[in-house]
């Protein structure tokens, strides 16, 4: 797991704001009138959509596959749920954002996990 | 030389080192202990715009190549900040212009993620080998892990027109060439790594 501050602080930024900005768009963008799962892919690819214009602010500051890859999953994630979210409205504006947000931060130690399961280790 | 990587390349060169910087600096640790492998004659392919001659350990003999003229324009200045030996070449892989058997170690950094057929290089790179001869590399390559594999095949096509390809099975094509793998070692998940391997003696 990434050990320096910087690069720490980066992760959790970049991460939680792409959260926070992805469930903000599927939210903008669904109707409630909308098919679940079309709810679903339209958030999703939104999320991805975004999160691929804001990767290379994050890339240059702060690393390649360490960010792009849960920079992107929380897109995709965060996209999809509050897609869904969009047809049902269960929470106001300030729980989307603070779920995106969420769902930043969840994808990031899943994957600090699954990388510290995997590091150093001879494949 | 292969048209459309050269020019790929040489676009890349104007905002290559904007998008470089957040790798590079996170990378470091990890590029200085491979390179302080660095020993005898040195062939160092793809040094693009020469991010990564500040790891390369003082004192050694080294060839640089790269298939972008305004990649290398931009080593140029730390080339020669370089204390060492340190010979910038335009020149693709897979048209080398060296005798066989020549070098003693091949160094790569983010390279066989954007040479278009990464055996062949690998191959033409192992004749330039001396018997025994040692390859390192630092690599980003494709992932046997869900949902990181699948992420990097959806971004692959998205990346490829400007930059590298992220679904490489790079330790299998480095096998393909030829080489006997001495260690892999993951970096980030399976997905940044470090190779060594050595060319039959």
């Amino acid at each position: 797991m990434e050990r320096r501050f910087y690069f720490l602080a980066g992760d959790v930024l970049s991460n939680a704001l792409v959260g926070i900005a992805s469930a903000w768009l599927a939210t903008v963008i669904v109707d409630p009138s909308w098919h679940m799962y079309a709810a679903m892919l339209a958030g999703m690819a939104a999320g991805m959509g975004l999160a691929l214009a804001l990767l290379p602010l994050f890339v240059g500051l702060f690393g390649a596959m360490e960010v792009m890859l849960p920079v992107m999953l929380t897109a995709m994630t965060a996209g999809m749920l509050f897609g869904m979210e969009g047809v049902m409205h269960w929470l106001s504006t300030p729980g989307e954002l603070l779920g995106g947000g969420m769902i930043g931060l969840l994808v990031l130690l899943l994957t600090y996990g699954v990388d510290a399961g995997m590091r150093g280790r001879n494949a | 030389m292969d048209e459309s990587t050269l020019r790929k390349w040489d676009f890349a060169a104007g905002f290559y080192d904007l998008l470089a910087c957040g790798p590079e600096r996170r990378w470091a640790p990890e590029k200085r202990k491979l390179f302080a492998n660095m020993h005898g004659k040195v062939l160092f392919v793809a040094v693009g715009t020469g991010q990564d001659i500040r790891f390369f350990p003082p004192g050694r003999d080294i060839v640089g190549i790269d298939i972008s003229p305004r990649m290398l324009a931009k080593a140029g200045p730390r080339a020669a900040n370089y204390a060492g030996l340190l010979d910038l070449q335009v020149m693709d892989v897979h048209q080398l212009e060296f005798p066989d058997h020549s070098f003693d170690q091949v160094v790569t950094s983010c390279t066989f993620c954007s040479v278009p057929d990464p055996v062949a290089g690998l191959a033409a790179l192992r004749r330039m080998l001396k018997k025994g001869g040692m390859l390192y590399m630092f690599e980003h390559t494709g992932s046997h892990v869900f949902p990181f594999n699948l992420m990097l095949d959806v971004m692959t096509p998205i990346w490829r027109p400007i930059g590298p390809e992220m679904n490489r099975d790079t330790v299998a094509n480095v096998e393909k060439a030829g080489y006997e793998i001495r260690q892999v070692n993951n970096i980030y998940l399976d997905v940044v790594k470090t190779i060594i391997a050595a060319s039959p003696a």
